[in-house]
């Protein structure tokens, strides 16, 4: 009995004597300038997607930069939502950072129109870089009718909701980016969602839809080969992979402008010194060499904006997607 | 033929360098271990090791990820046989007859048929794949959303009709899988359903912590809750090796196996699960004493392991001929040549002719170093089933809860784990079978997508089913099925699952 009490005994002075060593270092740490522990970017999305071969790159670009680990952590689900929520409650000490899509601006506003709690809200982040941007391109089979845009509006005004495009899920990049173009032009498509990017790639090719909307990246290859044709693009100028591409904008459809963009998020209470050591270190991240082979190799277009014109730049992007989003409305 | 030899010599002279051979093994080895570990599929496997091949080439890149891929159907029948956990998605099917083979001390020869099985069924596909990849990718791009559900509507009536026991508990628990599979976003309006404000429900409840816990969680639990503890089953030597009848017993499932998972695999989706399960029915079916299925028979071993090896090569070839990524795990092998400056197309073949003759090359290799790894590790395997249920049934338990959680990094993964443990504890009590339980949460989501799909193509027109040829063919087999169930109600004699219930009543006194 007597030696099992003075066991818990020295266990304890043990387990204060350890507690203690521990608050040593942590109380050194208070002073030292951010970074001194590894950085944790969470993606998300799922491996592979287009967040994450952005953030990557990234993350290993500013490891050299910040001269701490960063580290990539996907977590996934519901469209997104899963992580976004994740980020935007982890503890806002600039340890946890956030890449996300244009995506981040649509989830909210479609919390609202089903009159649900919002899973985040925008303000719940602090924007610190954009990384880039894709104008996503209107895709057809190389057999469809269709020269151009105008031939393509003239037949869905006249067959209104027949005429089919894919999308990547209800709510989506390829979604919302369709009904912009379509209400500009004042026409009705009909809508049919698949599983992600690649099945509503996988319905263009197979001939059960007529159109899509897609990123240029994963679409010019089979311009290339000819199976698939390119109508217009949703940009603000034209592509330069596509130079003979019109933008809708040119066309006429003043409200279709839509981007596949990436940026770099923090949780919105994270002291403004540890956001200026993040700009400088995205400024410099996005320059690097290793950084712009990889977004090359991707054809991914980088477009940098520094924290205040990026949020210029997504306060206005915000509020097309909202517009959008309630043109939607409720899909039945 | 010249050609293809030629381009063969190009692929072995790729495949077998140094370097790519190394990075060959390392796939199998690592996706032998997602397999085996229960939780961890080769979607997490691959997804985890995507960034670590950025620094290698295209095509050392392509071999190690499909290596995982493909080796971790050779793995995943390992714990489904030994314990009863599916290692992975497509094992679900091999926990039924393989887990019955173990507890006959038949766990040897049950792991080195679905080891010879898996062989002969990815080596067979991959000769398909080199041969026949861009032709087989047109006919799989013609499945759309209605040909899918007719498929799935076929898929559901074989595997009604071949199940034994008792068919209304069987259709009860296809119907609670099909609820419990509506659970998460409905992909048509953006409502979330029977979430109950858990945003991690979203995406349904997964398949993964399902499987785990309805088999894993809830075999762990019954055995717990005999007052007779189970006796360690000692495998002896001459019982690690299948018998010349089990052998000759094999022979014809494996060949059917890799056929129907081959074609099954090619269709855009996760069609690889559906290829086991109907495996399984037409193994049953065309069975001369299909009474012995579900209590070790090694026919319903030998399919469903064929089938999903050779649906996992299948899935390859819209991938490569066509460079559109048709699942999850295409999508992230071809993010591994995206980030390599290759951009896939319907050109990938002609452009990048080292890459995809190297791959085909590194599979037929791959496949042999597969069945060279695996047979030699059925020894040590069987071994485990000797570590005492005290220590072995804590160490299971925990390898669940954390390759559970790793998928998503996600506690409610776990939980739902936890839950579907003690459901499955309580179904079995009452003697259900867990199995077309798991396969309805896996369709439910996909049978509503196609049908709506479906729907949404043509305005709301149901005539959309029966004005594409290959949506009829599928339809018309499912007509079939009903007819010949209903035979017994015109002509005297005893059908099928008569005789079935038959001989299970009398194999019982």
């Amino acid at each position: 009995m007597m030696t099992h009490r003075k066991s818990i005994v020295v266990l304890m002075a043990v387990l204060v004597g350890a507690g203690l060593l521990g608050l040593i270092p942590k109380l050194a740490v208070a002073q030292e300038a951010y970074p001194t522990r590894p950085v944790q970017v969470i993606v998300p999305f799922p491996p592979g997607g287009v967040a994450d071969l952005v953030a990557r790159p990234l993350a290993a670009a500013m490891e050299k930069i910040l001269k701490q680990p960063v580290v990539v952590a996907n977590k996934t689900g519901a469209g997104g939502a899963v992580g976004m929520q994740a980020a935007a409650v982890s503890k806002a000490d600039g340890y946890t950072l956030m890449v996300a899509l244009s995506s981040i601006s649509v989830m909210p506003e479609v919390d609202k129109i089903f009159g649900r709690p919002q899973t985040y809200k925008m303000e719940d982040f602090a924007p610190i870089a954009l990384l880039t941007s894709d104008p996503t391109i209107l895709v057809i089979k190389k057999e469809a009718p269709w020269k151009n845009v105008a031939d393509f509006v003239e037949d869905a005004k006249r067959r209104p909701n027949e005429i089919k495009y894919a999308s990547s899920g209800v709510y989506g990049t390829m979604h919302v980016a369709m009904e912009m173009f379509a209400h500009a032009a004042g026409i009705k498509l009909r809508h049919i969602p698949t599983a992600g990017g690649g099945p509503a790639l996988t319905a263009l090719l197979g001939g059960h839809v007529e159109s899509l909307s897609g990123g240029p990246n994963v679409s010019i290859p089979h311009i290339k080969a000819g199976t698939l044709r390119v109508l217009a693009g949703w940009g603000g100028k034209r592509l330069p992979a596509l130079p003979d591409v019109p933008t809708l904008k040119e066309l006429g459809y003043e409200d279709a402008e839509f981007y596949i963009w990436s940026g770099l998020f923090a949780p919105r209470a994270t002291p403004p010194a540890v956001i200026k050591v993040l700009r400088e270190a995205t400024r410099q991240a996005v320059s690097a060499p290793e950084f712009k082979s990889a977004m090359e190799k991707m054809e991914t277009p980088i477009s940098y904006m520094d924290a205040d014109e990026f949020k210029k730049f997504w306060d206005k992007d915000a509020q097309r997607l909202a517009k959008a989003v309630r043109q939607i409305g409720k899909v039945e | 033929m010249v050609e293809t030899l030629q381009n063969l010599y190009l692929g072995f002279s790729t495949a077998l360098t140094p370097m790519n051979f190394f990075y060959g093994f390392m796939g199998c080895l690592i996706g032998t271990l997602v397999g085996v570990l229960p939780g961890v599929g080769p979607l997490a496997g691959i997804s985890l090791l995507l960034p670590t091949t950025f620094g290698l080439n295209p095509t050392s890149a392509i071999i190690l990820l499909a290596g995982i891929y493909y080796g971790a159907m050779y793995g995943g029948s390992t714990t489904s046989i030994l314990m009863r956990i599916p290692g992975e998605a497509a094992s679900v099917m091999t926990c039924i007859d393989g887990y019955a083979m173990a507890q006959k001390g038949r766990a040897g020869p049950a792991l080195a048929i679905s080891a010879i099985g898996s062989y002969v069924a990815g080596t067979g596909s991959v000769i398909g794949l080199m041969l026949l990849a861009p032709p087989l990718a047109k006919y799989a791009l013609r499945f759309g959303p209605p040909e899918y559900f007719s498929l799935l509507v076929l898929g559901l009536l074989v595997l009604g009709y071949m199940t034994g026991g008792s068919m209304v508990k069987n259709l009860a628990m296809i119907v609670l899988g099909l609820l419990l599979g509506m659970i998460g976003i409905d992909h048509f309006t953006g409502y979330f359903r029977f979430s109950y404000g858990v945003v991690a429900l979203g995406d349904g409840i997964g398949i993964v912590p399902v499987a785990v816990g309805l088999f894993g969680i809830s075999e762990i639990l019954m055995t717990a809750g005999q007052s007779i503890r189970p006796e360690v089953i000692k495998p002896r030597l001459k019982d690690l090796l299948p018998s010349k009848q089990e052998l000759r017993d094999s022979v014809a499932p494996i060949g059917r196996g890799s056929l129907l998972g081959f074609l099954i695999g090619i269709i855009p989706g996760s069609a690889h699960i559906i290829s086991t399960f109907i495996s399984y029915a037409v193994e049953r079916r065309v069975s001369k004493h299909p009474e012995k299925f579900g209590k070790g028979a090694i026919e319903g071993v030998a399919g469903p392991e064929s089938a999903n090896n050779a649906a996992s090569c299948g899935a390859l070839v819209p991938m490569l001929a066509l460079g559109v990524p048709t699942g999850p795990i295409p999508a992230v092998l071809l993010a591994a040549l995206m980030v390599h400056g290759i951009n896939p197309g319907p050109m990938l073949i002609k452009e990048q002719p080292v890459i995809f003759w190297g791959l085909i090359a590194s599979m037929y290799v791959g496949n042999f170093i597969l069945l060279l790894l695996n047979l030699p590790l059925v020894g040590i395997f069987v071994n485990l089933l000797r570590i005492p249920y005290k220590i072995l049934y804590p160490t299971i338990l925990m390898l669940c809860v954390v390759g559970v959680y790793a998928v998503n990094s996600s506690l409610v993964d776990v939980w739902i784990m936890t839950v579907m443990g003690i459901l499955g504890y309580v179904l079995r009590k009452y003697d259900f079978e867990p199995a077309p339980m798991v396969l309805g949460v896996v369709l439910a989501p996909i049978i509503e997508m196609s049908f709506r799909q479906a729907l949404a193509m043509s305005a709301g027109s149901y005539l959309i089913f029966v004005q594409r040829p290959i949506s009829v063919i599928f339809f018309m087999a499912a007509l079939a099925m009903i007819l010949l169930a209903m035979k017994p109600l015109v002509r005297k004699g005893k059908d099928w699952r008569e005789r079935l219930t038959k001989a299970e009543k009398d194999e019982k006194t």
